[in-house]
């Protein structure tokens, strides 16, 4: 909805684009707060744990300023965005500008400033992977998590991930799964609310991963070697739905336990 | 049709447990440093290197010993960074080398220190990458453990310190001078060239900066000479290159080749080529960058030079295949929405530019377009072409003019047809008149 | 770093043979041959180009790409060309990019008519556009501060604001954000940008999406005029552009003057104007009658006031101060001593220079002009806060700091905002400059220490600073940014981010070695460290370490005074000290200082005081004594431009003061350069020039000088002050003169750097020390200028988590600063980077003024909730 808006606001209509509009991108700002200067540290109150990580960061660096990127990963981590409050911690360990953050943040497709995760799933759409009918797969997954009301999962179409091998593929939390098609998708969303492994034995790392094609593949996997892209393009029949998958768990309950989780970072 | 790949890089790539150090020194591993320590001068290692006809594999193609040999000599702060910020479309192989071999890599950027006498090294990897950062960081941790990284290494006068630093997802970050901004924190826009790197990079300070698969080079060139890298190749393009093959093939993936090997062999004979009653329509010969050729071109030899001469480029190694059952349109609105997505911003032609270009393939396709969209947009890559401040407005302008200058009937056939279906009012039928007037056209 | 030195080369453009200063940039290069080359993110004043906009692409013979003249510097036998198709075509191609988002409102947009898009677009465009999809659309105008209005659709992200905020103002509150055709200008959060110096991107911006909110829709560019003048608000004295309409000022724009402003303005100079047209100002004397101060013929309050100073005769005091003129400095020391027969005059707030002191910190070869900053290999900034009281040298330093290398070291009571450039910090205890300057000059190694080094630094109660992102000891440590820091207590530090203490002598050697090893050192130090019972012993410890770092005749070395009021320097040279004459020559009878002025007054031992430019209720130490000294003076003449309850109290006859608008006159800046300001607009009301109204007075007390003008004043003044001598009032019109280059300037008093062994400073008691500050907005023009008020401040008291948590107090809360019974009410700010034992508080607020609490020795106070 938000994104229909923002398209329609900014003249854009590129699907990758489809974002909720950009934080003050149409808005004044409030001329009663106080300008956003260095934060003083006698008066931010950073989580020990986090101000310990980013001073390990910058002391990794000639010049604490290269800090930006991981600490800013670090407090998205800790706050599952990089909101107002997790840029001013950093900024307050750093010694920077708020503003100086928010610049860096908003350039880089992975640091959220908008709470829309914690957890994510970007689908690859770029060049490769439309070509073996991606964007199916994208609408599919979207589809899925309307309908299973997926929450804290920022669902989205991503730029070339680097893996065309395994197209059409998507990552979920830094997990590389693929080839998929679109009936992978319940699996893969139930999976993220029930916090199992995503599509166990298809992630790229995972130690028995082989492509379809490869001579030593399992011959039980999704995409065989006949179905490549332009199959996947002609197809139109949607497949067979599968039986709901009963819910064990409650909307976004895997959520809390991400942080623990999540590979990146650190 | 068979075609055999020739392992260099890859020839222990499935080794179980090549990730950990003792395998990957079981395997031989770490030799060719101690030989370029304690055999070798640091500048013979420069002049192997330079010898050995080592052309970056990232996507300029530029000759990496003369790269290093650009560092200035002198006492002040040099760095190296290793450019693992994999983000051209169509290319996957430095993710296997890391995931797989990142000693090797590990290897190649101390040995690459020891040319350029830096002290302070980076691997910026790309954030979406977690998995094998996250093998490189402990990669590099039991590399310290074992003195091969750090202070006096082995005993030697050489300091070298490693960092892995990930990305937050940015294309532009691949090119040189963006990765140095986001590394020193910044948003990573490109840098104005002069001063390049190699006299003012990385905190001002002279750096090297190589591509993964061109470090994962150097051990193999130390151990087993220059001569020997030459050998493999052909006249200019020496070495081994991994192929990474995508798109409408049945068999993507890595292929390890020598340079020079037909472009059929490798898309047919390696991927399998297009599925049963398929045509290649085109093919990018070196990433989505890279202006695309037709099926004439099949038979050329991959080389940087043939790939050249054909009006593209080797790039980055990376063959798109496009076959006939794709619309061309569809291929140019998706690239130029990602160019758009992935420009910085900073220069005009190059933000403008692309955003126009998506714009009017958007029309295009859904049928508000004329002939005479086509026209201005053809002119709009002219002028984004070499009026930038990085390759990244070109890097759309070549493939969209390609496309255009190679599929021009079929984009005007779409353009009618769409308008036909889209049956829109008030948009009557141009014919090639109005082209002429394309020029003055459109609201001042 | 020193000034490079430059040769002049020839190079080729359109044909053309041009002679150019090697290495500057093509596109300033070309317009020796008179060719002008298109540019919008070009601006040599923000630093090192960024060859963003693309508009400045030339052909270079031997270069296959067209490369951007912005960023290419111009060599010997360049053949350059900037017409050719290949050109042509690129210079069409980016301004159609660039017009593809610009909006075509022109006709509505305030920047039109001085627009340098607009000029491009019809000067290298190729009149046409193509495009014809929907443009980038925001919500319009949008409020980016009070001061200042975004207008995103004409943004064409040229990067120019940004820098400025990022790379000279260093507040680095603007930036961009997100990425590529949907990158803006904007702050974090929807914070305002509010800093300092923001003004100057309304002139930096080449298109109309930045615009003054005072200023838009008030003129086009043909109904108006611009006047040069100056702006006396502070010591800076920037060089200004005054728009006016209809003979009202409407708009201030900087005028370049790189021995001055470099180009910059600070947003009370900027805004201040509008104080010019308050409606509340006095534009008519006024009399004192029937207890009421009544407007009054200029005869009446001339006789009136000069009737009440001939009475007083040798029991008059003046004070002068402000932004008055060095001509009027001159006339009312002439009009009390030779008219009243009277000695006591002063322009200084508080303390006793000595007369060889004086002349000592005159000499010639011990002074530092202000582009000597940037270049210095060394700046150390001694207890000023330059971004409130010289704002403009604050970016100076900044600027050699940034560009040069210049290592800056900062020794004041104060954390100062150029702590985080600083190569090294020291705080010492409010009030104990005297001290903390020995403990320097001893680290220098200065014969004159008498005490060791450790123990002067005691008694300074000397620590490192927090300089953020920096390790507590040392220079430039290795880890800048490393989780290193100075921390009393693990867990304090954690808890509170109290980080002020560490290891003292470490840092005061790392300050001694960077000043040592620095080839070229400009001291500049604040007329503070001169105020208070010990002034004239803190500045026999400045002259220690201006001794120990050799300053006298070292190339690229020297001091610079910051006084406390615009024209400090000059009403000093002018004769207005107590025991100083014109030209600095010892005073036939010493006076008394401002503070025994007060006094006096207000024991009766003195009865009239003339008050041009002063304000001792507000501005000086001791409010206490100036209220008794008002209540006691018997009649009271004083210059304002805006009416006080105590004026209306107590004054005999008020003059209506001229704005700096509407002056004529000379000023000197705290370097020497003498400056004149100009009037840009006709006299409000029945308002008269200053220097008349004083040459009335002399007449009337039978010292008349028969004035025929302002030049003649200065003449006057000129004749008496013999350094000023051969400097004509003419040529001060454009960008002034500094007397130090002059050859009258032989003819300053001698005077030798003292050489004797320092006083021993006294031992501080225990305690919370008061140290007040001034703060760029509490002045009246804040308060008077609508566009401002938002920033006038409220008093806050400064201090460290420690003693916060031993108050009781925390960040927010409503405190009682109190001595002896007076208090001040204010907010407390906790600050990791003021040290335990320090507490300060703004001086010179409408309300709350800590003055109130001071009284020239250092003072120990209490904090309560209030």
């Amino acid at each position: 909805m938000a994104g229909e808006e923002y398209s329609q606001r900014t003249g854009d209509e590129g699907a990758v684009r489809a974002a909720p509009l950009p934080p003050g991108w149409d808005t004044a700002v409030d001329i009663d707060k106080p300008p956003a200067t260095v934060p003083d540290p006698a008066e931010v109150q950073v989580p020990e744990a986090l101000r310990e990580q980013i001073e390990t960061i910058m002391a990794r660096y000639p010049d604490r300023h290269s800090a930006a990127l991981p600490a800013m990963r670090a407090a998205q981590e800790a706050h599952g965005w990089c909101s107002p409050l997790a840029i001013d911690q950093v900024a307050s360990v750093m010694q920077v500008t708020p503003a100086y953050l928010s610049s860096v943040a908003t350039f880089y497709d992975m640091l959220r400033t908008q709470p829309t995760g914690p957890r994510y799933v970007y689908v690859c759409t770029s060049v490769a992977c439309h070509l073996r009918n991606a964007k199916a797969v994208y609408d599919a997954i979207a589809e899925e998590a309307r309908d299973q009301d997926l929450e804290g999962v920022e669902v989205r179409e991503f730029e070339c991930l680097g893996a065309c091998d395994m197209a059409p593929m998507a990552s979920v939390d830094g997990r590389y799964v693929g080839p998929l098609d679109d009936s992978d998708a319940h699996e893969l969303v139930a999976a993220i609310r029930e916090g199992r492994i995503i599509l166990p034995g298809r992630g790229l790392e995972d130690a028995d991963y082989r492509l379809p094609w490869d001579p030593d593949a399992e011959t039980a996997q999704s995409a065989g070697p006949e179905a490549t892209g332009s199959e996947l393009h002609r197809k139109t029949q949607p497949q067979e739905p599968e039986p709901p998958h009963p819910d064990v768990s409650p909307p976004g309950g895997t959520v809390k336990d991400r942080p623990e989780e999540e590979p990146e970072g650190q | 049709m068979s075609a055999a790949e020739t392992r260099v890089l890859l020839a222990n790539i499935d080794e179980p447990g090549l990730q950990t150090l003792d395998v990957y020194e079981r395997l031989g591993g770490y030799k060719s440093l101690r030989k370029a320590l304690f055999d070798m001068a640091p500048e013979e290692v420069l002049t192997e290197l330079e010898e050995s006809g080592l052309r970056g594999r990232g996507g300029a193609g530029f000759s990496m010993g003369k790269k290093a040999s650009f560092i200035p000599k002198g006492a002040m702060d040099k760095f190296l960074c290793c450019n693992a910020d994999e983000s051209e479309p169509g290319t996957f192989k430095d993710r296997l080398l890391m995931q797989k071999n990142p000693h090797q890599l590990i290897e190649g950027c101390i040995i690459g220190s020891i040319a350029a006498g830096a002290n302070k090294g980076f691997i910026f990897i790309r954030g979406e990458y977690s998995h094998q950062a996250d093998i490189l960081e402990k990669a590099v941790a039991e590399t310290y453990a074992k003195g091969y990284l750090g202070a006096g290494i082995l005993g030697s006068e050489h300091d070298f310190d490693l960092v892995v630093h990930r990305g937050e997802g940015a294309y532009i970050c691949g090119e040189e001078s963006a990765l140095l901004d986001a590394l020193e924190g910044k948003r990573g826009n490109p840098r104005l060239k002069p001063p390049f790197p190699a006299n003012q990079g990385l905190y001002q300070g002279p750096t090297l900066i190589n591509n993964v698969e061109t470090l994962c080079n150097a051990p193999g060139i130390i151990e087993k000479g220059a001569n020997w890298f030459k050998g493999l190749g052909i006249d200019k393009s020496t070495g081994t290159k991994i192929v990474s093959v995508s798109g409408n093939v049945q068999k993507p993936g890595n292929y390890e080749i020598e340079l020079g090997m037909p472009v059929r062999e490798i898309i047919f004979g390696l991927g399998g080529g297009p599925p049963a009653g398929h045509e290649v329509k085109c093919f990018f010969p070196g990433g989505s960058s890279a202006p695309v050729l037709t099926s004439d071109s099949l038979d050329l030899p991959y080389t940087f030079e043939a790939m050249a001469e054909a009006g593209s480029m080797l790039g980055s190694g990376a063959i798109i295949v496009v076959d006939d059952s794709v619309p061309i349109v569809s291929i140019a609105l998706r690239l130029a929405e990602f160019y758009r997505h992935e420009s910085c911003g900073k220069c005009v032609p190059c933000r403008e530019g692309t955003n126009w270009t998506v714009k009017t393939l958007e029309r295009i396709d859904s049928g508000e377009a004329t002939p005479m969209d086509l026209e201005i947009m053809s002119q709009v890559q002219e002028n984004i072409l070499g009026n930038c401040l990085c390759v990244l407005g070109d890097s759309m302008a070549m493939p969209i003019g390609s496309m255009i200058k190679h599929f021009r009937e079929e984009f005007e056939q779409h353009i009618e047809e769409a308008r036909a279906a889209a049956d829109l009012e008030g948009m009557p039928a141009l014919g090639a008149g109005e082209l002429a007037s394309a020029q003055g056209a459109g609201a001042a | 770093m020193t000034r490079p030195d430059v040769r002049e080369i020839t190079f080729e453009i359109d044909g053309r043979e041009v002679l150019a200063p090697e290495g500057q940039m093509l596109v300033d290069a070309a317009k020796h041959g008179d060719v002008e080359i298109p540019y919008f993110c070009y601006e040599p004043k923000l630093g090192q180009p960024v060859g963003a906009c693309r508009m400045c692409l030339v052909e270079i013979e031997g270069i296959p790409k067209l490369q951007t003249s912005c960023s290419t510097p111009v060599k010997d036998g360049m053949v350059v060309n900037t017409t050719s198709e290949r050109v042509k075509a690129a210079q069409n191609a980016v301004v159609e990019f660039l017009l593809i988002n610009h909006p075509l409102d022109c006709p509505v947009c305030d920047k039109g008519g001085e627009c340098p898009l607009q000029d491009i677009s019809f000067g290298w465009g190729a009149g046409r556009s193509r495009f014809i999809e929907p443009k980038r659309h925001f919500k319009k105008p949008l409020e980016l501060s009070p001061l200042i209005a975004i207008d995103r659709e004409r943004c064409i992200l040229c990067y120019r604001c940004v820098r400025f905020s990022q790379e000279i103002a260093e507040d680095y509150q603007l930036v961009f954000l997100e990425r590529g055709d949907h990158t803006f200008v904007g702050t974090h959060d929807g914070r305002p940008y509010v800093a300092p110096f923001s003004g100057n991107i309304l002139e930096l911006c080449p298109v109309g999406a930045l615009t003054s909110t005072s200023y838009r829709f008030r003129a086009r560019p043909w109904d108006i005029e611009a006047s040069g003048g100056l702006c006396t608000l502070c010591p800076s004295q920037c060089n200004v552009n005054f728009t006016v309409r209809d003979d009202k000022v409407v708009r201030v724009n900087c005028r370049d003057n790189h021995d001055v402003d470099d180009g910059w303005l600070c947003d009370k100079g900027r805004f201040a104007y509008q104080s010019i047209h308050a409606r509340e100002r006095i534009t008519r004397p006024l009399v004192r009658d029937g207890g009421a101060l009544r407007e009054a013929s200029w005869e009446r309050a001339l006789d009136e006031a000069a009737a009440a100073l001939k009475k007083a005769g040798p029991d008059a005091a003046a004070l002068v101060g402000g932004g008055t003129t060095n001509e009027e400095g001159f006339l009312v020391q002439h009009l009390v001593r030779k008219g009243l027969k009277s000695p006591h005059v002063d322009s200084r707030a508080g303390g006793f220079i000595h007369g060889e002191q004086a002349r000592a910190l005159a000499r010639t070869d011990i002074a530092a002009s202000v582009p000597d900053i940037e270049w210095a290999g060394a700046v150390l900034v001694i207890e000023t806060e330059l971004v409130d009281e010289a704002p403009i040298l604050d970016l100076r330093v900044r600027k050699g700091a940034r560009r040069h290398g210049t290592q800056v070291v900062t020794l004041s009571s104060r954390p100062s905002t150029l702590d985080p450039n600083a190569a090294a910090a020291l705080r010492f205890a409010p009030g104990s400059a005297e001290a903390a300057l020995g403990a320097l000059a001893s680290a220098l190694g200065s014969p004159r220490a008498g005490l060791e080094t450790a123990e002067l630094a005691a008694r300074a109660g000397l620590t490192p600073g927090f300089r953020p992102g920096h390790p507590v000891t040392g220079g430039e440590g290795p880890a800048a940014g490393s989780a290193e820091r100075p921390v009393p207590s693990e867990d304090d530090r954690h808890s509170s981010g109290e980080v002020a203490g560490g290891d003292v002598a470490g840092a005061l050697e790392a300050a001694a070695a960077v000043l040592r090893d620095a080839s070229g050192v400009v001291v500049i130090w604040g007329e503070r460290v001169a105020h208070g019972a010990r002034g004239e012993q803190a500045v026999d410890a400045l002259l220690a370490v201006a001794g120990a770092l050799g300053l006298q005749g070292a190339a690229g070395s020297g001091m610079i005074e910051v006084p406390t009021t615009a024209n400090g320097r000059g009403l000093r040279e002018a004769g207005c000290l107590p025991n100083l004459g014109p030209g600095l020559k010892d005073a036939s009878e010493n006076g008394r200082g401002a503070g025994e002025i007060g006094r006096a007054l207000g024991d009766g031992e003195l009865s009239s005081l003339l008050l041009v430019g002063a304000d001792p209720l507000r501005d000086y130490p001791e409010r206490g004594v100036w209220e008794a000294a008002m209540d006691g003076a018997s009649s009271v003449i004083a210059f304002a431009d805006f009416r006080t309850d105590s004026l209306d109290e107590h004054a005999t006859v008020v003059f209506p003061a001229e704005s700096y608008a509407e002056k004529e006159g000379t000023l000197t800046h705290p370097d020497g350069r003498l400056q004149r300001v100009r009037q840009a607009i006709a006299h409000p009301g029945d308002t008269r020039a200053g220097w008349w109204v004083l040459s009335e007075l002399c007449e009337r007390v039978g010292a008349g000088l028969a004035l025929t003008g302002a030049p003649a004043a200065f003449e006057q003044a000129a004749k008496t002050v013999p350094f000023w001598g051969g400097i004509t009032y003419e040529e001060l019109a454009g960008k002034g003169a500094r007397w130090q280059e002059r050859g009258a300037s032989s003819s300053v008093p001698p005077a030798e750097l003292p050489e004797g062994e320092l006083e021993e400073p006294p031992t501080p008691g225990d305690g919370l020390r008061l140290g007040t500050v001034p703060s760029l907005w509490s002045g009246p023009e804040t308060e008077n200028a609508p566009a401002l008020r938002f920033l006038a401040p409220r008093q806050r008291a400064e201090l460290s988590a420690g003693d916060a948590r031993r108050f009781g107090v925390s960040a927010g809360d409503e405190v009682d600063v109190s001595v002896d019974g007076q208090s001040v009410r204010a907010v407390a700010a906790v600050r990791a980077s003021v040290p335990a034992g320090s507490i300060f508080l703004i001086s010179g607020t409408a309300a709350d003024n800590a003055t109130a609490l001071t009284n020239g020795v250092p003072r120990t106070v209490e904090v309560s909730r209030a």
